[in-house]
């Protein structure tokens, strides 16, 4: 998809660059910082993360997981002692407390890679490395026709820079 | 991420940029803006002759180590110094201690990320590399003390045609699992927020190779919104597991003492005292690191007076509940009325370990005292005598909490001593030679300090006039140049 890339050195003109685009509603809007920013956040207005729920469904798999192991494994080869129950839940928590962690932390980063698309092999048309430096970019997947009006509303909030790529 | 940074509102009296204090919005006022950062922390990545020298002789006492160890596993685990009934010394103390630094790094990382405490952001790099490789160079322990240590992996439980399974309701199998997920969880926490700072190098990177290495470990991040959202999601999330892991691994390794019978380790008060011992020794070993790392990486301002300041009162907190530990410990073994209890604090305190009960009181509870005063908690001098002495202080602590214990059990026929040989001593600073060779190779191959949080401490430029000290053309407004956590 082609598009209309503007690089921002202040951040008050991306925000502002951002609020516009969306008012106009001239095409997607993608914003690469440096860092991650309230401002450019609360404009793009984005929903909740999906990451959430991978958090979720991990821990709880963890948990499951952790008391399956300990408890087959007691069944499997029963120690009798003293006429105890053989799958002891209290020590077990133990266990499964640690592998709800385990499973938890790596699925959100499962949850992390794949809400966020990454890993991605190649660079996407329109990323510049002075977006990882100090500047902001704001990427603009338009069709051909609302190119111009793009580019002038990009130039317009105070784009340093701003040229069409496809 | 890291920290808020929104602007300040519009009623902000409009004054030069205040000091730098831990819960100002900013604090590190000398770094001007994103460019600087970039500069100056990718800066720190070139090798110099001073850190090949510090390497050198990193590898020199792990290969001490690693020459003592292969001694050992040739002659058998008697050159160790175990006689019966102390089979436990030097090993479990020097594992419980290195398990102990590994605990400030996830308490800075992800506790003081939870509590929104803005003095972690220049010191948490530091802190979780220290972490990570302070728990695989305790992960080692156990494996240096086992007669047969190639047969370690009988811990994990694999299928196998002889259906032997682990015993899950045995102390070190917990501990296995605690420290390995520890281990993992410690790593995945430090590389998720390496990916920006990896990308950052990337797009600097003008070698083909190296570039494309960083390519691949930052996973093509793009600073795109849609990342940085789920990033700060994901972030919170592993902060959120990693708080109650910080506090559940230690727990898990004191219960490796407190489920035994023996006097002294039978308590309650042990998970607890663990955790705030092993806080305490990290918050020692990151003042050990971080003081020459701003100095000989010319990062003051980075890590300024202030930071330290705010570590230094962390670490006097923990010394303190450590202390109160100590004496309930005392308390606990007069009024349980137990006369083994009593006969063991008794030799703990006046008897044949004295002089470790002498050194552990003194680096743990009296000289951190030191620290109610401003002057010396802004002092880096002072707290980096200070956190060697509470690194000793913390050995030792181990020292007195295994040795003691084993070789003044219920039967006065078993009272015995013990002396370490140098096969002990070899694998103790091979230990040494081994975390800091790691941690000498991290820090010239990746930042020290994380570059995009620190970008978010520092206000970004502004086309119209702000109110929190920047200019009409976006340069920040000057501010006085004795402000108190700028330079030392």
């Amino acid at each position: 998809m082609p598009g209309v890339i503007g690089a921002f050195h202040e951040l008050d003109s991306t925000v502002h660059a951002i609020e516009e685009l969306k008012k106009k509603r001239l095409g997607e809007v993608t914003v690469y910082t440096p860092t991650p920013r309230h401002e450019i956040e609360d404009a793009i207005d984005a929903g909740p993360s999906g990451v959430r729920k991978f958090t979720l469904y991990g821990g709880l798999a963890g948990a499951t997981c952790g008391y399956w192991i300990a408890i087959w494994i007691s069944d499997y080869w029963p120690l009798v002692v003293g006429g105890k129950p053989i799958a002891s839940w209290v020590p077990y928590t133990i266990f499964a407390f640690e592998v709800m962690v385990l499973f938890g932390a790596l699925s959100t980063v499962v949850g992390l890679l794949i809400n966020a698309r990454i890993p991605r092999l190649t660079m996407t048309v329109g990323y510049d490395p002075r977006f990882s430096h100090g500047d902001f970019g704001v990427w603009v997947e338009c069709s051909p026709e609302n190119t111009a009006a793009t580019e002038s509303l990009l130039r317009e909030s105070g784009a340093a820079e701003v040229r069409s790529e496809r | 991420m890291a920290t808020t940074a929104r602007p300040l509102d519009e009623k902000t009296p409009r004054s030069p940029m205040r000091p730098n204090i831990a819960s100002s919005d900013i604090q590190v006022p000398a770094v001007r803006d994103y460019e600087q950062v970039d500069r100056e922390i990718i800066g720190t990545l070139h090798p110099t002759v001073a850190w090949f020298m510090a390497l050198g002789v990193a590898i020199f006492f792990l290969l001490i180590g690693i020459g003592a160890w292969c001694w050992q596993i040739y002659s058998g685990l008697g050159v160790a110094g175990y006689n019966p009934p102390v089979m436990w010394g030097v090993y479990i103390i020097t594992f419980v201690f290195w398990v102990g630094i590994g605990h400030a790094g996830t308490l800075i990382s992800a506790i003081l990320y939870l509590f929104r405490a803005g003095f972690r952001t220049s010191i948490y790099r530091c802190a979780e590399v220290m972490t990570v490789f302070a728990v695989m160079t305790a992960g080692l322990f156990p494996i240096l003390h086992l007669g047969r240590p190639w047969k370690f992996f009988w811990l994990i439980p694999y299928p196998n045609w002889r259906f032997i399974w682990p015993q899950f309701k045995s102390p070190l199998i917990w501990d296995v699992f605690a420290i390995l997920t520890y281990l993992t969880v410690s790593a995945t926490f430090l590389f998720v927020g390496l990916i920006p700072d990896l990308a950052v190098l990337r797009d600097r990177e003008r070698n083909p190779v190296r570039k494309r290495m960083l390519s691949v470990l930052s996973l093509g991040w793009r600073n795109s919104d849609r990342e940085w959202r789920h990033f700060a999601r994901a972030y919170l999330f592993l902060a959120a597991f990693s708080t109650p892991l910080v506090l559940s691994v230690h727990s898990v390794v004191s219960f490796d003492f407190a489920m035994a019978l023996t006097p002294g380790w039978h308590t309650t008060i042990f998970p607890p005292y663990f955790v705030a011992g092993a806080i305490f020794s990290g918050i020692g070993m990151v003042f050990t690191i971080i003081i020459p790392l701003r100095k000989f990486f010319g990062l003051k301002h980075y890590v300024t007076i202030n930071h330290l300041d705010a570590a230094a009162k962390l670490a006097l907190f923990t010394s303190l509940v450590v202390g109160c530990a100590y004496m309930s410990e005392w308390f606990v073994a007069w009024f349980s009325g137990n006369e083994f209890e009593q006969s063991f604090f008794a030799n703990r305190i006046w008897g044949q370990w004295w002089w470790a009960s002498a050194i552990l009181y003194t680096c743990n509870m009296v000289l951190p005292l030191s620290l109610f005063s401003q002057r010396l908690r802004r002092n880096p001098s002072w707290l980096f005598i200070l956190s060697l002495t509470i690194n000793i202080g913390m050995w030792f602590e181990r020292f007195v909490i295994v040795v003691p214990s084993l070789s003044h059990e219920f039967e006065p026929w078993q009272w015995t001593s013990y002396r370490p040989t140098w096969v002990d001593y070899s694998i103790l600073a091979g230990s040494f030679g081994w975390f800091s060779m790691w941690f000498l190779l991290f820090i010239k191959q990746l930042p020290v300090v994380a570059i995009t949080e620190i970008k978010e401490i520092v206000p970004p430029r502004l086309r119209t006039r702000h109110d929190h000290g920047v200019g009409p053309a976006g340069s920040h407004l000057e501010f006085e140049p004795t402000t108190p956590g700028e330079f030392d």
